[in-house]
């Protein structure tokens, strides 16, 4: 017998202004099922949970659960019903113990409104055992691993006694071991009853842990299938629209003579931990280095030691020869072009014009944009730049003048890479320059960064996607608790070789 | 752009209305009230004069919130810059004596010194503790409050007087009336100009208004963030300065005690509800300086005391802000709805 | 030994508004609001209390309008920045400025005066003398004779620290400034802890304010709070919000009260005396900053 736990029909979903992120959507998930629900960045599959879950309000549609309409306003309601949803961003609170955190909003109390300790870890012990999960239930949230948070996320729900699990990107923060673990745990839900939906854009797991797959493209549902009867092949067509065809367009040529150099670079910080231990790397003229890793392994200290924001407790960084290890921010620039991957933090001000975006760095470094011996800025000269950089980097926009939050995500990033680009720099660093993108943005990105490459410059690519990596390095080097622990040719490694090195660091393979 | 006039009118009218039912409440006629409010500020040319001067610390107080909050520091210390800057000028009048024009010119730029110092103050303790400019210049705020009033029932006291007021300045530092208005009001369009200026057209403006929106996106961009800091600092504390030797060498020529307690907060709220816009501070300081002129007049004629003409400020802000965004996020679920009705059609 | 006496006695009657109200802003402070309306919460509560006792002849009276007119603050503090969404800072300066407003404009209204409003009719709280105790030498000249609010503000140390720590509402109210998503998405709403906070604050800060015009002296003046709510936020953001800690450098901002009066029998300006208070803020906040930022290089 099917029995339909929830039924969504006919969802949309409109931010405003004018995002249109879950179009005319309906879908059904069974009872004890594990249901992935997959899609490209973008696709909506977030959007139609947090729809389904009360978190962001539906513009239209209806949903049913156990055959009755259901309209949660917020997250309390639906997990009184029975519903409870694991976010991306783990929603915990690190200054509270593992059992604070499950408890929160159901606390046991003694006399005079106070938590009652004893009772209240006394029932979080229980829902540790009774599921298995190995917690320690007075440890601090903001000290134990990331697995170990999303198990806290997990169990908080069932302390609520949820039927229906709803878990957004799950395995993105986790490492390849962590994830066989959790698989476990959810099958054992599912055989206990529960009903598990699944986001994920990895297809390779989606077949393994999921029953059935709903596939979702630009706001729309393409179809539910069957995970038995379906291959990542046709998982992946549906998912993009066309063949996916990765193909590296690199052409093979010589690099030149050493641009970028670190020596012995170490970085300690605040708490004294070592953020990078001793890293020696190389980028020559014409060469493109992948830096592969785990998120959290250093990487984003490399990238800030590097463009300045912090300063390196030992060793050298030099760029064509010159250190760089102490110069202030704008030395670096006239030699270093560089996209962060926090484009609204990092790489831009949102509420600034595109034209204000746009001539950034080059305000201070282009003597074209000086007037009356630097105390001016030649604004006549700021529009001929930007309409330039328009026409070369084909973005669409409709005014210069407009604020940057204005333009869609890929065309903030051309914005971006356009800006970088027509500075005069001899090496590029890119810090996970597709993160967020559609897949077009995403080619334009890469076929730009190709660019760079042919025309000499040196660039560095630090990315979590592998396959990007594969794609587009000459050499890719991995880094693991901030010490480089693999620096090899592309043709010389492979996937599984590099997968290896981000989980097990320097350790012979087994 | 049209939302930002709207939003503003709205808030204003929202305001006024709110200001007539508190009226109504107490027993009063508000129809009289902002008539008599309207006369004595904006109805003639002598009412207009006056608040055209008044409105002199308004607005370059206001300029000086508004430059610094768009540009990252939180100076609330224009109460004591403008105090400092009335000092400076009020000393500098009673012991330097030079030819009119001159004089004039040492006692501006002197004013401006005394504020900048003061907040200079301020920006040396960030850039040595990092001690947060907020705290430090509201703690200043008070220091300098109490450091005038010694001055000027101290060193600086007229002998002759029964309260703590400096003697007058020399005469050749007041600044003239040409008919009604005062030549003060050209120092203010002087200075509006310049800040506009400074701020879209000079590379430190360009600095200072990206650092202000995005500081760790301008310092990757290159931009020099503690220098910017320290200047932006200078600069608007040499406006709240300017501010004060302005209204000493218009008004009553020498520092009477409790001279900045009018104008203590008005600047910061000026640029909270112009949204540190500078066209709009200037439209702001003029309209809060009518509501105050006015109703010093209205005093005369009405039961009402010219106190209500804070309360109806205080009132102004909260609304025009919280409609201000109320309207943004009204105006774009307007849209979301539309296009859902769109897509499910 | 007088000496001492007086100088404790400063230091305990400068501390009590401070304290009264930093123990409100330690409510916001864990809630995740920006408060900076203590200030004007406080000259509301001040000119409350004065209301009350003027008219009701009673100084309970007094205390129960001082808390009313905080709230009435407290309430549109919530209107705007809870429920419109306005920004806290914002929010803040404009009630500052309309508790300034407002006070001295019904003060001109109801009293018919400019400036300052003092009358024999106004009832003081009364000093609260401990049996046994005051029989103590030294001690006793301490420890009783202090103003009834002296040990309301002790007592609320204790219960502020117990309501923040130790109970389901602390809880609650903590994890709303940790993480308001996190709590939202635990079922329970963040917008009514923070409209707990904000009335909880306003209390206290009517409290204070009884205690300026009540108690520490019997009048109403024109924004007779002088910037107490400032040093208030200072001393929460100097302590990150520690109740216990807040109690120390209220205690430490008292003594330099004391220490202005007392350098006043010694001729030194009173402009100069009064600034004490204001410049040990300005040391506090050096010595925070500088190991803030070693804790961060």
């Amino acid at each position: 017998m099917i029995d339909d736990v929830i039924r969504l029909e006919n969802i949309v979903k409109v931010y405003p202004p004018s995002v249109v992120a879950v179009d005319n959507v309906s879908v059904s998930f069974r009872k004890g099922e594990i249901h992935a629900v997959v899609g490209e960045n973008g696709a909506g599959k977030s959007t139609l949970m947090k729809v389904l879950y009360g978190l962001v309000p539906r513009d239209g549609g209806e949903i049913y659960y156990q055959d009755r309409p259901v309209h949660f306003r917020q997250a309390g309601e639906a997990i009184a019903a029975g519903i409870g949803m694991v976010h991306q961003e783990i929603l915990l609170i690190p200054e509270y113990t593992v059992w604070q955190n499950i408890v929160l909003g159901q606390e046991p109390t003694r006399f005079l409104g106070q938590v009652d300790t004893a009772r209240a870890r006394r029932l979080v012990k229980q829902k540790i055992d009774e599921f298995q999960f190995n917690l320690d239930p007075d440890a601090l949230v903001g000290e134990i691993s990331v697995a170990a948070r999303q198990k806290v996320e997990i169990l908080k729900l069932l302390y609520r006694n949820v039927s229906v699990l709803i878990l957004d990107e799950p395995t993105a923060v986790l490492t390849p071991q962590e994830i066989p673990q959790l698989f476990g745990e959810l099958g054992r839900l599912r055989d206990d009853g529960h009903t598990i939906l699944f986001i994920s854009h990895r297809l390779e797991e989606v077949l393994t842990l999921s029953d059935r797959v709903t596939v979702m493209r630009r706001g729309k549902k393409i179809d539910t299938v069957d995970a038995k009867t379906t291959s990542k092949e046709e998982l992946a067509r549906m998912m993009v629209g066309r063949d996916v065809v990765l193909t590296s367009q690199r052409r093979e040529h010589a690099p030149g003579e050493v641009i970028f150099e670190t020596e012995h670079l170490s970085y300690k910080d605040g708490e004294g931990r070592q953020k990078l231990n001793d890293i020696n790397l190389t980028v020559r003229a014409g060469e493109i280095v992948g830096v592969a890793g785990v998120e959290g392994n250093g990487q984003f200290e490399l990238v800030n030691a590097v463009v300045g924001l912090i300063q390196p407790s030992g060793g050298t960084i030099r760029v064509q020869g010159r250190d760089i290890t102490r110069a202030p921010i704008l030395e670096r620039r006239r030699l270093i072009s560089f996209v962060p991957q926090d484009r609204g933090r990092m790489g831009a001000s949102l509420n600034a014009s595109i034209l204000e975006n746009a001539i950034m760095t080059h305000h201070s470094l282009d003597q074209n944009f000086s007037r009356w011996h630097g105390l001016l800025l030649d604004y006549a000269h700021a529009r001929r730049f930007t309409d330039g950089l328009e026409k070369q980097f084909s973005v669409a926009m409709a005014s210069k003048f407009n604020p940057f939050r204005s333009l869609s995500g890929g065309n903030q990033q051309k914005v971006i890479l356009g800006r970088e680009l027509l500075l005069d720099s001899v090496f590029v660093l890119l810090d996970q320059p597709t993160r967020g993108l559609d897949v077009g943005s995403i080619e334009y990105v890469h076929q730009q960064v190709l660019r760079m490459r042919d025309e000499n410059r040196a660039v560095l690519l630090v990315s979590a996607d592998l396959e990007e990596l594969f794609l587009l390095a000459d050499r890719i080097v991995v880094m693991h608790r901030g010490e480089l622990v693999a620096d090899s040719p592309v043709g010389q490694t492979s996937l599984e070789e590099v997968g290896y090195r981000m989980l097990e660091g320097r350790g012979e393979p087994r | 752009m049209r939302n930002k006039w709207v939003s503003g009118l709205l808030g204003v009218l929202a305001a006024l209305l709110i200001g007539a039912f508190i009226m109504l409440l107490q027993g009063f006629n508000p129809l009289d009230v902002y008539a008599a409010l309207f006369q004595f500020s904006l109805g003639g040319l002598s009412p207009l004069a006056t608040t055209a001067k008044n409105a002199v610390p308004l607005v370059l107080t206001g300029l000086s919130a508004s430059i610094a909050f768009a540009s990252g520091p939180v100076n609330l210390g224009q109460p004591g810059q403008f105090l400092m800057g009335a000092l400076f000028a009020t000393v500098g009048g009673l012991y330097i004596h030079l030819p009119p024009v001159l004089e004039v010119a040492v006692l501006v730029l002197l004013a401006m010194l005394g504020g900048a110092l003061w907040a200079g103050l301020a920006a040396l303790l960030r850039m040595l503790f990092n001690m947060s400019e907020f705290i430090v210049t509201l703690m200043l705020n008070m220091i300098a409050d109490f450091f005038t009033a010694w001055a000027i029932a101290g060193p600086f006291m007229d002998k002759s007087a029964y309260s703590p007021m400096t003697p007058q300045i020399d005469p050749a530092g007041w600044l003239p009336s040409i008919g009604n208005f005062n030549t003060t009001i050209l120092f203010m369009i002087a200075a509006v100009g310049v800040c506009w200026f400074v701020f879209n057209r000079w590379k430190a403006g360009y600095e200072w208004r990206l650092s202000g929106q995005n500081s760790l996106f301008a310092r990757l961009g290159g931009c020099n963030i503690d220098r910017n800091f320290v200047s932006v600092m200078l600069f608007t504390g040499a406006l709240a300065g300017l501010a004060g030797g302005l209204l000493v060498m218009a008004g009553p020529h020498r520092f009477l005690k409790g001279l900045g307690a009018n104008y203590a907060w008005d600047g910061v709220m000026i640029a909270i509800v112009a949204n540190n816009g500078l066209i709009a501070t200037l439209l702001y300081g003029f309209f809060f300086s009518a509501i105050q002129t006015g109703a010093l007049g209205m005093e005369l004629i009405t039961a009402v005391p010219s106190e209500i003409s804070q309360v109806l400020q205080a009132v102004l802000v909260l609304v025009i802000v919280a409609s201000r965004e109320a309207l943004n996020v009204i105006l774009d679920r307007r849209e979301a709805r539309r296009r859902a009705k769109e897509r499910a059609a | 030994m007088r000496l001492l006496v007086g100088l404790i006695n400063g230091m305990i009657a400068g501390a009590t508004p401070i304290l009264l109200a930093a123990l409100g802003g330690a409510f916001t402070y864990y809630a995740g609001i920006f408060n900076i309306a203590m200030e004007g919460m406080m000259l509301a509560g001040a000119f409350g209390a004065v209301v009350g006792s003027y008219f009701l002849h009673s100084w309970v009276l007094g205390i129960v309008l001082s808390i009313a007119f905080a709230l009435v603050l407290a309430l549109i503090f919530i209107l705007f920045s809870v429920v419109l969404h306005t920004d806290e800072f914002v929010t803040g300066i404009a009630l500052n400025l309309f508790a300034v407003g407002a006070t001295t404009y019904l003060m001109r209204q109801t009293f018919n005066v400019k400036g300052v409003f003092a009358n024999e009719g106004i009832i003081p709280i009364p000093r609260l003398d401990i049996p046994l105790i005051e029989q103590i030498p030294f001690l006793g000249e301490v420890l009783s004779g202090q103003n009834l609010m002296v040990y309301i503000a002790v007592i609320a140390v204790i219960a502020v620290n117990f309501l923040i720590f130790r109970t389901r509402f602390g809880m609650r109210l903590r994890a709303a400034g940790y993480n308001a998503a996190c709590l939202d998405s635990s079922g329970v709403s963040t917008a009514r802890m923070r409209t707990a906070a904000l009335l909880l604050c306003a209390v206290l800060c009517g409290l204070a304010g009884a205690f300026l015009s009540l108690g520490y002296v019997t009048l109403f003046a024109e924004n007779m709070s002088a910037g107490r709510g400032w040093i208030s936020l200072a001393a929460i953001i100097l302590v990150s919000g520690n109740p216990t800690g807040i109690a120390v450098i209220s205690l430490l901002f008292g003594f330099s009260d004391g220490l202005g009066l007392l350098l006043q029998d010694y001729r030194v300006p009173s402009q100069f005396t009064s600034m004490v208070p204001y410049v040990a803020t300005l040391i506090a906040l050096y010595f925070y900053s500088v190991k803030e930022r070693k804790r961060k290089a």
